[in-house]
């Protein structure tokens, strides 16, 4: 087609925003089929649950309204406070412990050794198994008289033949294989990040710092970890709000048990949704720890955002 | 023209992917339509059911087998099956049926049955037996017994399956403890039972432990509630249903009794990860599980075995049992023709409870002992008494969160001697008023 050149500069305003509502219908149908599964499975069932907690509703029926009901039962309940400070005991133990286990296997993996294409597969390698998978596989560490890790002690004569140490039956010792089952599977991803953010590191600075006689551990606490302190805040973030919401692998290995004492809130709310046939309720106590999540998740944007702006 | 065809590509994809989307919509929609609606429009009048089992391994295999019996004798009927696992089945069901689109045939244990009935999922079949021509009296009436509530028949019982207990044949003989007719030699009361167990833990080589039991959950829950029941006690709530009336004296006898095997008497190996595999591997002389075990037992190369109702203990004879029974879901539309199908179908069930006893089950048809066919199936026979001294749940649709949240909770305790039987009766006893209240 012969369009001049001076017809061409006279189009060309209106061609751009054509040429950008052209983009954006592109994206759009590159978003729709997403967005309808979206909608259909996470926002429709999000708004569904607020509808459901304020009625006794059963598995498959609508029962009655009953207002605010669900929620100042769920003020009361002991158990529900109970497992929602057992998931808070969770946060806390695998946190801290996530952070500095990833951060350390971040900085071997990424030392200058011949193995280190082996670190960085064989610590992101546990993370590619499904939840059932490693707690199965948690399961077989840490029963007694055939699991691995008792087996061991009695190897290295470290626990006498006779005896055997119940690690899935003790509420504490319970904790402690969860939380290492935990580090191991999911250290992996937060492994990962570190691991890219080092890479990231200007290498200049460290040649300054040498040529300036600093040592090993100055660069590490005055360079390194300040340099990866926004990553160190996300990871926390993102580790804190996935932690809230353990449940399966806590469920395999101890059921919740002894006496209900390690049972996470997701469990007691799945057991009051769908075993006991109350969807109300569970609904009602899903929204209060959305909030508590939310609340927590803003507490945490606030600071950084104060960090970042010092 | 680049954008352009990139343009074209882009919108061809997503039309390619929005339309397989809409395809498996379809199908799926065709599915459960076929499942919920079609009455009986095949050709020349045929039936077709659609059934919802649980069962997995050996009990599946024998019911697809039930089933394609029932199908090639039946050529007005076609009854299709689908197997859910049995985790998820009961919510599934549930589920379906509240949304209409639930099977024809599906199975529900003996003390489900009134959760199911309480949340309309299943409804008197009382019509439909008697289209069918069931005759209730063929059956066992204390398995029978479990499924009549207020009066109306809400399903067929094709089986019991009840705790009873295995003894290691070879185990036994080298303790000297296994009498000629090959069944273990020891006074069938309190003492008596723990002087066997005893005897057995000195004379057995270390490894072996003479009574395989899990230190939790269901199957030391079951000897408990057989030897409650043997004592006398009758379930754990009152028979209007509306609150808990534990026996206290009884229940702290049968706690005592059970914790003292563990801790006193030391003939259970705690916290054992897999007590079936124990006795299968020849590492316990004796266990206490459900009948759905003869199977594995028979299917496990050098195991030489022998099965016996659980010890008459204390009173009387009484055991934990529960049973399946075919049931028929509420429909959208109900067709009187095929739940009539659906009627005959089950009732077969029951009468093939031969074949069915194949995986261990008791057949709910005592006329089905004294066929050649079950005759030639061995250990069944011993067993097969238990079948009349079952303790089954009151019809409480609260059964199995009792069981859950009351019982397995506090008496789990017990068994790790972190509770005293007396304390834990107390707290059960709460917490049983706790769950019905809800």
């Amino acid at each position: 087609m012969a369009i001049g050149p001076g017809a061409k500069a006279e189009l060309a305003p209106a061609g751009a925003k054509r040429k950008r509502r052209w983009a954006g219908a592109q994206a759009f149908v590159f978003l729709a089929p997403f967005f309808a599964v979206y909608v259909l499975f996470t926002i429709w069932p999000m708004l569904k649950g607020v509808q459901i907690s304020f009625f006794k509703w059963t598995l498959i029926r609508k029962m009655e309204y009953v207002g605010l009901g669900n929620f100042s039962k769920l003020m009361q309940d002991a158990e529900f406070w109970a497992s929602v400070w057992h998931s808070t005991i969770f946060v806390l133990l695998t946190t801290p412990l996530m952070l500095a286990l990833s951060l350390g296997l971040a900085l071997i993996a990424n030392r200058h050794s011949r193995l280190r294409k082996l670190y960085r597969i064989s610590f992101f390698m546990p993370s590619v198994m499904s939840v059932a998978v490693a707690s199965f596989l948690g399961l077989f560490i840490f029963q007694p008289y055939t699991g691995l890790l008792n087996s061991l002690l009695h190897l290295v004569r470290l626990l006498p033949a006779e005896q055997e140490i119940f690690w899935l039956s003790e509420v504490s010792l319970s904790w402690i294989a969860i939380t290492a089952l935990t580090l191991w599977w999911t250290v992996g991803f937060n492994f990962v990040l570190y691991l890219s953010a080092l890479q990231e590191m200007p290498e200049e600075l460290y040649e300054a710092a040498r040529l300036d006689g600093a040592t090993n551990g100055q660069i590490f606490r005055r360079i390194t970890l300040p340099l990866l302190a926004p990553i160190t805040r996300m990871i926390m973030m993102l580790q804190i709000i996935a932690s809230f919401k353990v449940f399966l692998q806590i469920y395999i290995m101890t059921g919740g048990g002894p006496l209900d004492k390690t049972r996470p809130v997701i469990q007691y709310i799945w057991q009051t949704g769908f075993r006991q046939n109350d969807l109300g309720y569970a609904s009602a106590m899903s929204y209060v720890l959305f909030f508590i999540l939310l609340a927590l998740s803003a507490l945490q944007y606030g600071f950084n955002r104060r960090k970042e702006a010092d | 023209m680049n954008s352009r065809r990139r343009w074209t590509t882009a919108l061809l994809l997503s039309l390619a992917l929005a339309a397989s989307a809409c395809s498996g919509g379809n199908e799926g929609g065709q599915g459960t339509g076929d499942d919920g609606g079609g009455s009986g429009d095949g050709k020349g009048g045929k039936v077709t059911l659609s059934s919802w089992t649980l069962f997995s391994g050996g009990d599946g295999d024998n019911m697809q087998a039930m089933i394609d019996a029932f199908n090639s004798e039946h050529p007005d009927i076609k009854v299709e099956n689908t197997v859910l696992e049995w985790g998820e089945y009961y919510t599934k069901l549930i589920t379906a049926v509240g949304n209409g689109n639930g099977p024809d045939i599906g199975i529900s244990h003996t003390s489900r049955l009134p959760d199911l009935i309480n949340q309309g999922v299943v409804s008197s079949m009382d019509d439909a037996a008697e289209a069918a021509g069931i005759d209730w009296s063929t059956f066992n009436p204390n398995i029978l017994g479990a499924t009549v509530v207020d009066g109306k028949h809400y399903a067929v019982p094709i089986d019991t399956h009840p705790f009873v207990m295995y003894y290691n044949k070879k185990l036994l003989k080298e303790a000297g403890l296994l009498g000629e007719d090959g069944k273990p030699v020891f006074d069938n009361t309190a003492d008596g039972f723990v002087q066997l167990l005893t005897a057995l833990k000195e004379k057995l080589p270390k490894n072996a432990m003479p009574l395989a039991l899990p230190s939790a959950n269901d199957d030391v829950f079951r000897l408990w509630w057989a030897l409650y029941h043997q004592l006398g006690g009758n379930d754990v709530i009152s028979d209007d249903l509306k609150s808990a009336a534990l026996d206290s004296g009884k229940a702290v006898q049968a706690m005592q009794y059970v914790q003292d095997l563990f801790h006193k008497h030391k003939v259970i190996r705690l916290n054992d990860p897999d007590f079936v595999k124990s006795f299968q591997s020849g590492t316990a002389a004796i266990i206490m599980t459900g009948v759905w075990t003869t199977g594995v037992w028979e299917s496990t190369k050098g195991l030489e075995f022998g099965a016996m109702p659980i010890p008459k203990i204390f009173d009387k004879e009484a055991t934990w049992g529960d049973s399946h029974t075919v049931i028929l879901p509420v429909t959208k539309k109900e067709d009187p023709e095929k739940r009539k199908a659906a009627a005959i179908f089950a009732d077969y069930l029951a009468q093939k409870g031969a074949l069915w006893a194949k995986a261990g089950h008791i057949p709910a048809k005592p006329a089905i002992f004294d066929s050649a066919e079950f005759k030639a199936l061995p250990y069944r026979s011993d067993y097969v008494s238990v079948a009349s001294t079952v303790a089954f749940n009151k019809p409480s649709e609260k059964n199995w969160q009792i069981r859950d949240l009351a019982m397995f909770k506090f008496l789990n305790e017990v068994w790790a001697n972190k509770m005293s039987p007396a304390d834990a009766a107390v707290k059960i006893q709460a917490e049983i008023d706790k769950v019905l209240k809800q």
